[in-house]
């Protein structure tokens, strides 16, 4: 699925702890990007032995299923929904 | 002690006795370890996708850890299908390759890749060794994580400086099982017992879990109609009364409709497979639905459950089997319409009783079903001869149907049986295959001849790529595309050459006394079978479409069929 073909696009924050390994941030983008959703914003802060990363996504697809996906990750230690941000408006 | 010789200390730990691989500049620091080591048998195959592919057999088999070995980069990048197909079909799976020196990843070095980034859509997790010191906990962690949960594949990419180096005793680490959440036992129960038209749908899950005794105890308890998925199939064993056989784009006629008219699915380990639904908007319209998998996000992950339960299959099972017992259910009409449902929609195939005529693949299926022992494991490959072993063949367990589900990989069925033949040297092994699926890994003839390995081949051969014909007829103005393999080499010449005797057949009157010969010989043999070029796998739903419109051979057009199972 393309995450450009909708008119209207939700958006989302994540907030993700992760465990410092060798590519974690790479793992994390890559099950965002397959499960169909586009990262608009994205901060990573290193604290001791985790990865602390908020996302600013965009889908359509039902984002408490990324959620659950990105919890199977071996390397997340936590996922939290912080907003659904609404809506925006992108051209087909 | 090394890097190299704690990777085989790990084995030994768990009990890992057979390995599948293949060695390079970068990982020999452990073939040297293997030298030295009698308690771990490396089985050298010829291509690194058929060591994946054998380690998958293997598991699947024995339902034990398969372990495959490469060197890096072309050793590495080969694995990648074997490695895909496991992900796919949640086989527990080791991977170990070898990586360039520390010092130089990042250079461009010989036979460098990034294989750890290449891989992260395929794996469970995976690791890149940049501690020696590290290795063995890693290996701890591996595989328990490989085998836990959902079962995946593993893999650890481990540069050669870190197999070489001096390591301490470690400190095991071992990964955490994740918790099971069985909210609502009760809500479930009481949920199956207001159904009047409850179906059990049940997966590959139920063999991952080592289930199949819990889930054969509560389907003969709860003598619920049931249908599998393709990796379901044997779920439910040979004698099972209400088994309505697999759904969904092959599936029968009988599966589809109950599906289709069952107001309660009750779903254990499976994934909901687009295969197996269909159109998932007219997928089971009337049901409500009970989801029991190990994994939490496949819950609601294509279609909203009612109630969903993660855990420990057997568990579960068994508290629902002893309500079952307590007080039965009472959906006596549903059965019998399901039976006749069955009697009329089933997977038919009339076996040709014209001795001189050309061989039909169903019947050919059917023959082996009735020849071979009841524990044969049939290892299959893609396409056709897929579809007419999972319609036509009578499994008794799932751990006897090696298929390759989610990914459907040509070229699995050959390196897969090698590895079942390693769970089990005295099991009868058949590796059933097409001549397109057969030439994706013939090389592994020389890994039978080697190991002297007793597995039966038989090729279902049409010349030509027949499912993608079949759907290029039905679906594409039978407008045949580079499908053609009239040019196939001389399959009983090229077994020979491998020092393997092989027989040739065409006709309905050799089918029984080929089969029996090859299973009648003690080594391995290969069985050339000349099929018709025109034949089709039916019924068939066209891909994307509703189950609910079967195409069937009295209608071999594009038109949707209305469902002819009232």
């Amino acid at each position: 699925m393309s995450p450009h073909a909708d008119r209207s696009m939700p958006s989302y924050t994540l907030n993700c702890r992760m465990h410092q390994e060798a590519a974690a941030l790479e793992r994390l983008c890559q099950v965002v990007r397959v499960r169909g959703f586009r990262i608009s914003r994205m901060t990573m802060e290193s604290a001791g032995e985790h990865l602390d990363i908020a996302l600013t996504l965009e889908g359509s697809r039902s984002v408490s299923m990324l959620c659950s996906q990105l919890e199977k990750l071996h390397t997340v230690a936590e996922v939290a929904l912080a907003q659904e941000s609404g809506v925006r408006s992108v051209s087909a | 002690m090394n890097g190299a010789q704690h990777i085989l200390e790990a084995f030994h730990r768990h009990n890992i006795s057979t390995v599948f691989g293949y060695p390079g500049g970068c990982i020999m620091p452990l073939y040297d370890a293997l030298v030295d080591d009698v308690r771990v048998e490396h089985v050298l195959c010829r291509h690194e996708q058929a060591c994946a592919l054998a380690a998958d057999g293997y598991a699947r088999a024995s339902g034990q850890i398969g372990v495959c070995i490469a060197t890096s980069g072309p050793g590495a990048t080969n694995l990648i299908t074997g490695v895909a197909n496991a992900y796919m079909d949640s086989t527990p799976m080791l991977v170990i390759t070898g990586q360039v020196p520390s010092g130089l990843i990042g250079t461009d070095a010989f036979q460098e890749t990034d294989i750890l980034g290449m891989t992260l859509g395929i794996v469970k997790h995976s690791y890149l060794v940049d501690d020696a010191d590290a290795l063995p906990a890693i290996m701890e962690e591996a595989i328990t994580l490989a085998q836990s949960g959902r079962p995946g594949p593993v893999w650890i990419d481990i540069p050669k400086n870190m197999l070489l180096a001096e390591v301490d005793t470690p400190a095991l680490a071992k990964a955490s099982e994740p918790e099971a959440d069985c909210p609502d036992i009760a809500r479930a129960i009481s949920l199956l017992r207001a159904a009047k038209k409850p179906l059990l749908y049940s997966g590959g899950g139920v063999a991952l879990a080592r289930a199949e005794d819990s889930f054969r105890a509560f389907a003969t308890a709860a003598a619920i109609p049931g249908v599998v998925t393709l990796k379901g199939i044997g779920n439910p064993g040979k004698n099972n009364p209400f088994n309505l056989g697999m759904l969904g784009m092959h599936g029968s006629r009988a599966a589809n409709k109950a599906v289709d008219e069952c107001d309660l699915l009750f779903v254990v380990g499976a994934r909901l497979d687009d295969r197996a639904t269909g159109k998932l908007d007219t997928f089971a319209p009337k049901a409500r639905m009970i989801h029991i998998d190990a994994d939490s996000a496949e819950i609601n992950k294509l279609r909203p459950v009612d109630l969903a339960m993660r855990g420990d299959l057997n568990q579960i099972l068994a508290a629902f089997t002893e309500a079952m017992v307590e007080e039965p259910l009472t959906i006596s009409n549903w059965q019998k319409q399901c039976k006749t449902w069955h009697t009329t929609g089933g997977f038919q195939a009339a076996d040709n009783e014209e001795a001189l005529a050309p061989i039909a693949g169903p019947a050919f299926i059917r023959q082996l079903s009735r020849i071979a022992p009841d524990d044969t494991v049939i290892s299959c490959d893609v396409g056709q001869h897929q579809m007419w072993v999972a319609q036509h063949y009578e499994f008794d367990h799932p751990r006897h149907h090696l298929t390759s589900g989610g990914l459907g990989t040509m070229g699995f069925g050959l390196p897969a049986a090698i590895g079942a033949q390693f769970a089990d040297r005295n099991s009868t092994v058949i590796n059933v295959t097409g001549d397109g699926s057969f030439m994706m890994n013939a090389q592994e003839l020389a890994t039978i001849r080697r190991y002297n390995l007793p597995l039966k081949l038989i090729i279902l051969d049409n010349q030509c790529l027949g499912m993608v014909r079949q759907q290029q007829e039905l679906f594409y103005n039978n407008r045949e595309s580079h499908i053609n393999l009239d040019d196939n080499p001389d399959f009983v010449a090229m077994a020979r050459a491998f020092d393997i005797p092989a027989l040739f057949i065409e006709r309905t009157d050799q089918i029984r006394r080929g089969i029996e010969t090859i299973l009648a010989y003690k080594g391995p043999m290969l069985l050339h079978v000349a099929i018709s070029r025109e034949e089709n796998v039916w019924p068939i739903v066209k891909p994307g479409g509703s189950n609910k419109e079967m195409i069937d051979e009295t209608r071999r057009t594009n038109t949707s069929t209305k469902e002819q199972v009232a």
